[in-house]
Order: C-alpha cells, then structure tokens, then sequence
C-alpha cells in the first residue's frame, strides 16, 4: 500500500462513518435536538442564577413542572391524534376554581373533590371531543371558542364565590399533601407526572388504543380503512386532556389555595411551545410522553429562571413566542429533510484494499477454457432464480426459486416437476439434515426447515444481540448458505445486517464486513452469532475432520476455515487469500476435494475504486444505481480446490451462454449440478472420472 | 471569487455544474435498433471511414483502403503501408489519405501522388473534407494520436484545432483551435461546421470568424459528419453515460485509473464494450434470466443521426446495448442507399435511404 492508500485505510478505519447513518435511522434520534435544547438551557440559567441547581429551587422547580407537565402531556395526546387543544389553560382555571369551591364552599373530602374536578374537566373535555372527533369542526376554531367560553364560566364562578374561598381556611392534611407532599422525596406534583407519563408511554408504545391513536395521527383516512374508530377515539384525546389540565389545576388549587383572574391566563401557548419544542409534531401521528417531558421542563425552566432574572412579562411573552416559532420551524424542517438526510449519509462505503487478483491467461492456475459448454439444461425458462440446488438419494433435485417456492425437479429426466414447499421469502442455502429433511436458508426470514412430510418450522429468525450495535442486530436480514455439523448443529452465514436481500450490491459497494456467521443448536434450542464483520459471507461446508468449516466471504474474495471444535477451536485461518472473483457458495467433491462457485470476476477498475471509499460515497449519491460500477457478476466459473487452497480445476462458460453467473454447485453421482440466483436454468455437467456412487447426503451423514 | 465559491458548493452538493446529468433519448433520437435489424451487412474488420470515389465504395481499415463490389464483397484497393486515419474524396476521382503520422497522400485525381501536412504537430487526425480547391482537416488533439482519444477524454484536453490546406499551393492555415476533440466537419455556403466530441456540440464557424453552437449536449460523442441528400449525417461512435460523466468529474480516481488500470478495462466510452470481464460493468448491465436487457448502461452502442439543412436531428439509426453494430465511425449516403460503417463490430451495413428517414 502506498502512502494515500495508507492515510486513506486509517481515515476509514479510524472514523466509523456508518454510525452516523444508523443513528439517523432510530426512531429516537427525533429527540436528540429538544434534548440538547434543554441542556443549553439548563447549562445557560444555571450558570446565570446563582444555586440554580441548589435543592430549594430544585424542588420549587419541579412541584410546579409537575403541573404544567400534566397539561403538557394531555395536550401532546391530543396533538398525537393529530388534534389540538387550546382550552388547556381555561380547563386548568376551572378546575382550579372548582376544587376550591368544592373544598371551601361545600365542605367536601379530598378524594371527592378530586373526582368532581376531574368529571368537570372531563365534561370540558367531552364538549370539544364530541365537537371535533363526532361533529369533525376544526380544532383550531373549536378549542378557542372553548377557552373563551370556559373562560367565561370561570370569571363568573370568580365573581360569586372567590370571598367565600378566601374566607375559609380548610383543615385537611390529605388535601394539603397534594400541593406540598412529597412522595419518595419528590414533590407529589412531579410524581404524579411522571407516573402518568410512563402511563402514557406504555399505552401508546404497546396498547391498541395508543396504537390508534398514532394511527389516526399519522393518517386519519387510512386509519378509518382500516376499521379503527376515529371519531371515538379523537374524543376520548380531549377528554384526557380534559381531565389532566383539571387534575393540574387541583395541584395548583392545592398548593397555592386561592383563586385569581389571571391563573391560567396564557398557558395554552407555553403548553403548545413545550409540546412542539419536546418534538412532538403539529401534524400529528410522531410523538411520545419522553418529548413532552424534555419540551415542558425546557419551557419550565426558562420562564421561571427569566423571572427570577428579573425580566419583564412581556418580553418573556415574547421570548416563548419566538421560541414557539423556532421549534415549528424545525419541526416542519426536520421531519420533511430527515429521510433525505438519512438516504444520503446511510451509504457509507469503507476502504478494501484486495491483493493482486491471479490473471486468467492460458499460464494461469485460473486458465480460460470453455468446459462448461457441453452443459445438459434443466428446467429452461421453467425456474426463476435457483440460487442452490441439492440432491436427494433418489436424485430428485430441489432448489428454491425467486417467489418462495422450494421446487422439485423428479429423477431421472428432470422434465417433470412441482412446488415441494411454498416457505415465503427467498430461499437461498439448502441442505440435508441427519432425517432427510431440508433446511433451508431464506433471506428476509431466516433458518427452516421443511420435514419429510413437508410441514414448514421454523428453527430461528433472531440471534443474540451485539451490545456495541447501534442497528438491531438480534433479527436475521439475510440468511444465506448453511451446512450442518456431525452434532447437528447448523452454522449459517448471514450476508449483512445493515442491508435487506435486494439491497446486496449496496453492501458491495459498502465493502465493509457488515456479515457475520451465525451457529443454531438444535440441542439447546440457541442461536449464537460466532463470527463478525465479515464480508459478505456466503458459501459454508463442513470439512471432512468433524470439527471446523470452511467459509468464503464474497466481497473479500477470500476462502477461510473455522474451528467450532478440537485443539484450534475458535480459530480462523484463510485458505485462499486472493481469488480472481466473488466466492459463493461452497460444497463437497467426491474425491475429499471442494467445489467453489465464483459468481463473478474481478474488474481493475472497480478494485481501484474499493482503494477509494470517497469516490463510491459520491457515486451511490450521484449516480442512478442502475449506472453504479458492480461487480462483474456476468461471468463465472467453478473451481475445485484442496483444504490446502491449491486450485486443482477450473471450468468456465466463456462466452456466458448458459451460465453467466454462478451461484452454487452440487456433484451427485458423477454429475455436476449449477445454479444461478439471476439465471433460468440448472446446468447439468458430466464429470470424467468422479465416483458415480457418490452423493453429498452420504458424504455426509452414511458414516454414522 | 464568487464563482469558485459556486463551483465549490456545486461540486460538494453535485448541483450545476456537477451535476451528472445525460440527455434522454427522445424526439429523433428515440431508441430503436434500426442498424442492428439491417439485412444488409457486410463484415470488414476494423473499418474506419467511407468516401465515394469515382462511384466506387472505398473504405478504410487499418492500413489498407477495400473497395466494395456490388455483389457485396470487399476487395483491396490500395496498400498505405501506415495506419489509416481518416480519408476524404478530393474532387470527384481522388482519394486523401490521412495517415497516422500526421501525412495527408493523394491518390488519383488531379493532385495524384501529391503529400500534404497541415502541421509538423498536427499528427492527430480526425477528418477530412474538401471544397473549392481546399482540404479542411481536423486534428483532434495536440498530445493524443487518434487511437489514444480514451486517454484525451479522460484528460479532459481541449487541445484540437481545424486547417485549411490549399490543394493548389499545398500552403496550409490554422481556422479554428482549442477544441476538444474535433472530430467532424461539414462545409457549407454558411461556414464549415465542426463536431466537438468533447464538447458534446455541433459548431459551425462562419468566415468572419465567430463560432455559433448549432446543437449542443448530444447524448453521445459526435465523430464524423458526411452530406445527406437534403442535410447531412452525423456518426456518433460511442454514448454518453451517467458514469463516464461521473468519473470526468472525480480527477483523483481518473488520474490513478489512468496510471493503474490498464487501458481496455478504463471506465470510458469504448467502441465495442464488453469483449472482456475485466471490462466495468454497471449494474443495469447484470444479465437476468440469461438476457443482457437493451437498455442495459453500456460504454459502446450504435449511433447515427440524420441532420437537416439547419443541423437539427431529424431522425436516427442506432443499435443498443445487446446489438451488434457499435461504434459506428463513418456514414455515406449514396443512390439511394445509406452505408454505416461501424468499427467497433467491424462491419458495414447498408439501408434504403428512405427507410433510414430521411423524411420522419
């Protein structure tokens, strides 16, 4: 390597550039600017205010926060059903004056109190719910005109009653609890959000009615195709909000214990500020009780720290204001931009230097010729996609197709065949258990196994999770070859994990190692993931000791062997370090020898631009993918190889006629069977000199 | 200052300038595969150029000259001793010869034996045409010879220049220079019109000096222009792809695929692509079911175009990315008849004029 090509390897080693785009991808990322928002402001009035972080203002802090997070997250449901209440504030007033009245006026038991409270504001809530979920007015128009009528009726509760609250000192401790009571050592305010909230959490995240209310959010008419009941389920959001701002409402009658005409005066606008400033959208369908929380202690915090400062009203006002209008502003921004972003920066290809690819000239171990030609086909134009193909005893083929089908081609003429098992998904690796019965590989589901009598099971689709990942990395994207120990275990490779089935030639220009290898044991019922940051690795075969496999690795152009057990186990030693193309899949040969697919060729050019991962990032931006440079997967060819690596034979389809690429092969009874996951065709091949008693099932399985 | 700053946000955003953007195929270049349906087609290995002379069908291959009988054989007519760049018909009877040393020879005709230079540096030359007594030569570029133009596009030179050579006094004049790749002329009462293949553009310079863009951004790379019975044909030898654009615009990886890469596997326009699989390929170029699609991205493909009297396509003939009629390099329309001359399938075919629309 010379010296750029070092800087350039360290640049990409060093920096994980991939990172960046599986954050992205997240569903939590949305919460990352409100957060760092709430930090800055944190950070700002807490080094202005002098104890800011001193517990008496802690606690003033968060008794007050436990209210004003209670309107929050009742209004950020409402906005989750794609709504929006403004009557939070007048709700938050009449409860407020209500409680008092009850508890001073009438003389009623806290625990009634709190209920009646709550049943008025349920009722306000109930008003607008009807007028928006049922009669479907604007919510905008609707919540206004309530808040001004709500605010009526708490003027004119003010003007009949507000002496006689005065007036009287009630003399309950339960009552006082709720405004000065601390649970657990946190104000019984702030505890009672934070229990709601986690409430909250949990029915959006995992209950059906939260889900349909994300649902409605997201999209109200399709959630209405579906058979979800939005009008009844975008009423029940305002009686919520309803009932929370008048629940806040009572902490603050509780607390503060008097009545005046300014409560609640302007609070639907911090409420809507916090709500939109946590993340949660004005659209609807994106938002959760953590954004509510971030958004109102933000709010929380800068209001009352500007007081303290001594800032007037008015310009606080105007502060929220600006405020309101920078978190809308991002919000619209970030929702419209952050898929672009995401598809831009998602793609990030890492440097791979390959060693020298040996020629194919006549002096070539690799030497050109065209042995493939007198191929028998089989099944021309009838198959779509036999990426593997296997023999059974009877010399039945079997070999999945593009739609999910396991075909079956009948011996001994291969004109006759039928779906054997329909299993979905794309089956690739196929191979015969101990039972006869076929396991199967399918990408975009995982490891299957289809019995003798042809029932489908599943043996997994998830492995253990690596801790470091960002992505989850526990569900298999890409299952592809497997082969099965003398125990029983399987070992299967998966391709990638950062990439579906469809989307291999990205992982190929990604060249990173995003596969891995992977050991089910059907003994314990485990799935484990034993090898990491392969190259796409493909073609798995046991080898004849018992104890280790050999692997190949598609984009690394390598063939390695892996001990599972013995003196070596655990470790990997590479067979065949440079192979002129792409390694696929991987089998027996009658003579103790292995069979290797190579489904396409290494181009100088494309190997130069592995040296350069900058170039393949501006191209997978720039350039249609259809226009990308690929692998040259239009020719390849067979080889036969030792466990030493010593290449013993090559054949080659040189003009591409039938097998222009190839993905797997099988050697049964002196015959070479090809497949190709994009051909229509099994190559049937005559092989001069191998044992014509030989078959892979007993190759495998007739010694024990 | 404010430019550079353009061009650096362009490039980093690949906006403007950066932007790698190929025409479609559409109005009169609409895909067909006119060339490849020819019945006609008459294989002569590596032909290059065509000109009538006399009534005889010569065509340049290498270095010889083969005339075509009308049973439809090629028969050698003249030996060169040196590679053939290009030819022209001088008059009605002789035949210029330039060859790849920069040497323009005569053969038959008035100026029989007679030996030109346009200029002891002008050893590139692309076409020829001649008029009035003179003899317009293209010399593609001033540090590339004709088989090296790979290496001048992707060099991005713009180093070509057009001459006028008098026949009677052999005294010869720079017209036009710092052209990328002049590849075509055609002489007109209006002026001479020059292809640019880099440039991807149709120039024409009046006699007062000024050039006029006639068609700009081609979808290929436009080589030479001959007459046609009311315009003129245009032989594009290779297209323009998304990818090349791209690599034209990524010096680093052009500078080392240059020195790393050897030159047949380059990702660059090519005359016949896929001889090779060291060769790129692209994704749409993947084979499926067994079958390379027509529409497959490809660094050669079969491009001619039928020009009207104002230089404005009208009509063309091409052969796609499964065809077998590539990098055409010379047409001739003659009685009737249209012969494309495509060297990268080394093979000449031959369609009725009217089929070839001259009139769509």
């Amino acid at each position: 390597m010379n010296l750029s090509d070092q800087l350039t390897y360290w640049r990409y080693r060093l920096v994980p550039d991939h990172v960046l785009g599986e954050l992205l991808a997240k569903r939590w990322i949305d919460n990352a600017i409100p957060l760092l928002i709430l930090i800055v402001v944190a950070a700002i009035f807490g080094s202005l205010i002098p104890d800011f972080f001193g517990p008496a203002n802690m606690t003033n802090l968060a008794r007050q926060w436990g209210e004003f997070g209670l309107i929050v997250l009742g209004l950020m449901i409402v906005m989750v059903a794609g709504g929006i209440d403004l009557s939070v504030g007048s709700t938050f007033a009449l409860g407020n004056i209500v409680a008092l009245a009850l508890l001073n006026v009438a003389g009623l038991s806290m625990p009634v109190v709190v209920i009646v409270t709550l049943g008025v504001g349920a009722l306000v809530g109930m008003a607008n719910g009807v007028l928006v979920g049922f009669l479907r007015l604007r919510a905008f128009l609707t919540t206004l005109v309530t808040l001004i009528i709500v605010r009526a009726i708490v003027d004119m509760l003010l003007l009949n009653y507000s002496v006689r609250i005065a007036a009287a000192f009630p003399d309950s401790d339960a009552w006082y609890f709720l405004g000065e009571g601390f649970l657990l050592g946190v104000p019984f305010s702030a505890a009672l959000a934070g229990a709601v909230a986690i409430i909250a959490h949990l029915v959006l995240s995992r209950s059906r009615i939260g889900w349909h209310v994300l649902a409605i959010g997201g999209s109200r008419r399709s959630a209405h195709n579906v058979g979800i009941p939005v009008r009844r389920v975008i009423c029940s959001t305002y009686v919520i909000s309803g009932m929370l701002a008048a629940l806040a409402g009572v902490l603050f009658a509780s607390r503060l214990g008097g009545a005046g005409a300014d409560t609640g005066i302007g609070l639907e606008i911090a409420a809507l500020t916090a709500a939109v400033l946590g993340g949660n959208s004005l659209g609807g369908g994106r938002g959760s009780p953590a954004k509510a929380i971030i958004g109102s202690i933000t709010v929380m915090m800068m209001v009352n720290s500007l007081l303290r400062l001594g800032v007037t009203s008015g310009a606080n006002s105007l502060l929220l204001g600006i405020l309101l209008l920078g978190a809308v502003a991002i919000d619209v921004r970030w929702l419209k931009n952050r898929h672009k972003v995401l598809s831009k920066v998602y793609v990030s290809p890492a440097f791979s230097s390959l060693p020298a690819a040996p020629g194919t000239d006549a002096s070539s171990k690799y030497a050109i010729n065209d042995r493939l030609g007198p191929v028998e086909l089989i099944g021309l134009g009838r198959i779509d996609g036999p990426e593997d193909v296997i023999l059974d005893e009877d010399d039945n083929i079997y070999t999945g197709n593009r739609t999910g089908d396991i075909v079956r081609f009948f011996a001994p003429d291969y004109s006759r065949q039928e779906v054997y098992a329909h299993v979905g998904g794309r089956p690739l690796g196929l191979a015969f258990d101990k039972d006869g019965s076929l396991l199967v590989c399918i990408g975009g589901m995982g490891l299957y196994r289809v019995t003798t009598e042809r029932e489908i099971v599943k043996l997994t689709d998830e492995t253990n999770r690596s801790w470091l990942s960002i992505i989850d990395d526990s569900r298999l994207r890409l299952a592809d070859d497997l082969d099965v120990a003398p125990d029983g275990r399987i070992f299967f490779s998966e391709a990638t994990v950062r990439y579906e089935m469809h989307e291999w030639p990205v992982d190929g220009l990604e060249s990173r190692g995003n596969g891995r290898i992977v050991c089910y044991d059907p003994n314990r019922g485990t799935t484990r993931t034993i090898l990491r940051n392969l190259k796409f690795p493909n073609g798995i075969c046991m080898t004849h000791d018992g104890e280790s496999f050999l692997f190949a690795e598609t984009w690394g152009c390598t063939i390695s062997r892996y001990w599972f057990d013995g003196p070596k186990k655990g470790t990997v030693e590479k067979v065949i370090p440079d192979l002129p193309g792409y390694p696929d899949n991987i089998n027996r040969a009658s003579d103790g020898t292995y069979w290797l697919a190579l489904v396409g060729i290494r181009t100088p050019s494309l190997d130069l631009a592995l040296k350069m991962p900058g170039f393949r990032r501006r191209m997978a931006r720039r350039v249609a993918p259809d226009e990308w440079l690929y692998p040259n997967i239009n020719t390849g060819c067979v080889v036969r190889f030792n466990e030493e690596g010593e290449i013993l034979e090559v054949l080659w389809d040189r003009a591409g006629e039938n097998h222009p690429m190839i993905t797997s092969m099988r050697e049964h009874k002196g015959h070479l069977y090809i497949g190709g996951i994009l051909n229509n065709r099994i190559g049937k091949l005559k092989l001069e000199g191998a044992d014509e008693n030989w078959t892979g099932t007993s190759s495998y399985w007739s010694g024990s | 200052m404010i430019a550079a700053l353009t061009r650096a946000i362009d490039n980093f955003l690949g906006r403007g300038e950066a932007a790698v953007t190929v025409p479609p195929l559409d109005g009169a270049l609409r895909p067909n595969r006119m060339l490849d349906d020819a019945k006609s087609r008459f294989a002569l290995e590596d032909v290059d150029d065509l000109a009538m002379v006399g009534g005889k069908l010569l065509a340049s291959a290498g270095s010889d000259i083969h005339a075509f009988d009308p049973k439809g054989r090629w028969k050698l007519h003249f030996v060169a001793g040196s590679p053939i760049a290009c030819i022209a018909t001088i008059g009605n009877d002789g035949l210029a010869l330039g060859l790849a040393s920069g040497e323009i020879l005569v053969t038959g005709g008035a100026f029989d034996g007679k030996s030109f230079h346009a200029d002891a540096q002008a050893k590139c030359l692309t076409a020829m045409v001649e008029s009035a007594g003179s003899l317009y030569v293209a010399n593609g570029s001033a540090t590339s010879t004709v088989g090296d133009w790979q290496r001048d596009l992707m060099e991005q030179n713009a180093s070509g220049s057009v001459w006028r050579i008098e026949l009677e006094s052999g005294n010869s004049a720079c017209i036009a220079d710092r052209l990328a790749w002049p590849a075509g002329l055609a002489v007109s009462e209006a002026g001479i019109t020059i292809s640019e293949a880099w440039g991807h553009r149709l120039l024409r310079l009046a006699s007062g000096g000024q050039a006029e863009i006639l068609y700009h951004d081609l979808p290929g790379y436009p080589g030479r222009l001959s007459p046609a019975a009311d315009g003129c044909w245009l032989s594009m030898f290779a297209p323009r792809s998304q990818l090349v654009e791209f690599i034209l615009r990524e010096p680093a990886y052009r500078q080392r695929m240059l020195e790393e890469v050897p030159q047949p596997f380059w990702v660059s326009p090519n005359l016949k692509s896929g001889k090779s699989f060291y060769e790129p390929l692209q994704g749409g170029g993947v084979k499926h079911l067994g079958v390379l699609k027509p529409w497959a991205p490809a660094m050669s493909a079969g491009f001619c175009v039928r020009l009207d009297s104002g230089f404005q396509p009208v009509a063309s003939l091409q052969s796609r990315a499964d065809g077998a009629t590539h990098g055409v390099t010379g047409v001739l329309e003659a009685d009737g008849q249209v012969y494309v001359a495509a060297r990268g399938d080394g093979v000449v075919v031959r369609l009725p004029a009217q089929i070839a629309g001259g009139e769509a």
